[in-house]
């Protein structure tokens, strides 16, 4: 029965185009509907007026950063969730997981066996070229292609290769699940802080061309980008960090 | 003709088969951890289907050069906005999806939903 109704709901998906077949655009028509209206506005304006050449990010966090603020409003309370959901005192140690070398078994002399690689090596080597990606990331994100969210996920992506590839052996300092929140909480505040600091200049929330300090508008632009996109990095990696942690410290590592 | 329509609106019969796989699993498996897997599928489905839209022939990636000038010859960056913080948003969703995974597995001892449903019942 359940069968039946999966099968029914692919076949109507599949018959959906049909039926809306003279609706839908074609791809790559540059006169149709979804690329004509405001999409040519924020292409042509994104260098007068917000100065910074990646339209993506100006469109992020320039034209359309009160969803912006929302949005990492809604990773800072993911990440606040999952500890909640997660904190209290439950049988941690019925959940051993093993690691995979123990359950593999031994490789008959001759075969290819892929375990050469060397973890403890590697991972060393491969963290601070990824931190300093994902640096290069953040403040380049407004000038060619980059931006908050990414380097958000890449610094996430390290704390998380970090704790997650050899249990035992940590190159970071051991981040607990409260110092993350807060610092996602910090970079959602920052957010914030840069809607209050216009607020403060005389303008709305988040006009960028009414901070109190006296810059050109172009430059002001920039500094409104620059610190809504540490925002947002510091939001998404302590988010990040904050879901790993909480769900690691439920799970045993067996030795 | 088959060529020129399957150029034009080909794409969309691939990510509605996505998107109906994603709400088939949803449906039809019974462990909950599939059934999250496929929530993952279907909003991998979604942000393929506004990537799509945001696509111009011969256009070059939204971002600023001297050279071109014309709007036409950069590709959308609207879509591309709007689904970088849907994808991040979806990491978020999905790590809350664990987390009640673990609850539920912590209370029923399983999380495939026959035994939820049995142990459900012999509770009361």
């Amino acid at each position: 029965m359940r069968k039946a109704i999966g099968i029914i709901l692919i076949c109507a998906a599949l018959i959906l185009p049909f039926v809306f077949f003279d609706v839908l655009p074609a791809i790559g028509d540059p006169a149709s509907a979804p690329n004509s209206h405001v999409s040519d506005y924020y292409i042509e304006h994104t260098e007068s007026i917000a100065n910074s050449p990646n339209m993506v990010t100006a469109v992020i966090v320039d034209f359309r950063a009160f969803d912006t603020l929302l949005e990492t409003t809604v990773m800072f309370l993911a990440g606040v969730c999952v500890m909640i959901i997660l904190a209290g005192v439950f049988k941690t140690d019925k959940r051993i997981i093993e690691p995979r070398s123990k359950k593999m078994k031994k490789h008959k002399k001759g075969e290819p066996v892929f375990r050469g690689i060397n973890k403890d090596v590697t991972i060393t080597v491969l963290q601070p070229i990824i931190l300093v990606y994902a640096i290069y990331v953040l403040f380049h994100g407004e000038v060619s292609l980059g931006g908050g969210f990414q380097a958000g996920a890449l610094i996430g992506t390290v704390l998380l290769l970090d704790a997650m590839a050899i249990p035992d052996k940590r190159n970071f300092p051991d981040i607990t699940k409260g110092t993350s929140a807060m610092v996602a909480g910090i970079g959602t505040f920052i957010y914030a802080l840069a809607g209050i600091l216009t607020l403060v200049g005389g303008g709305f929330f988040l006009e960028y061309e009414k901070f109190p300090w006296s810059v050109a508008a172009a430059e002001q632009h920039s500094i409104g980008i620059l610190m809504v996109e540490i925002g947002v990095t510091l939001g998404v990696a302590g988010t990040i960090v904050t879901i790993m942690n909480a769900i690691l410290e439920k799970v045993k590592f067996d030795k | 003709m088959i060529g020129t329509l399957l150029a034009g609106k080909g794409i969309f019969f691939l990510t509605l088969l996505l998107l109906g796989i994603g709400m088939a699993g949803i449906i039809v498996c019974e462990n909950y951890m599939k059934k999250l897997i496929c929530m993952n599928i279907m909003q991998v489905a979604v942000i393929f289907f506004f990537l799509c839209l945001g696509q111009k022939n011969g256009g070059t990636i939204p971002v600023a050069l001297d050279s071109v000038i014309n709007a036409a010859d950069y590709i959308n960056p609207l879509p591309h906005g709007l689904m970088l913080t849907a994808i991040v948003v979806s990491l978020g969703t999905t790590g809350v999806g664990l987390a009640l995974l673990y609850r539920i597995k912590d209370r029923y001892g399983s999380i495939e939903e026959r035994d939820i449903i049995r142990r459900g019942k012999d509770k009361q």
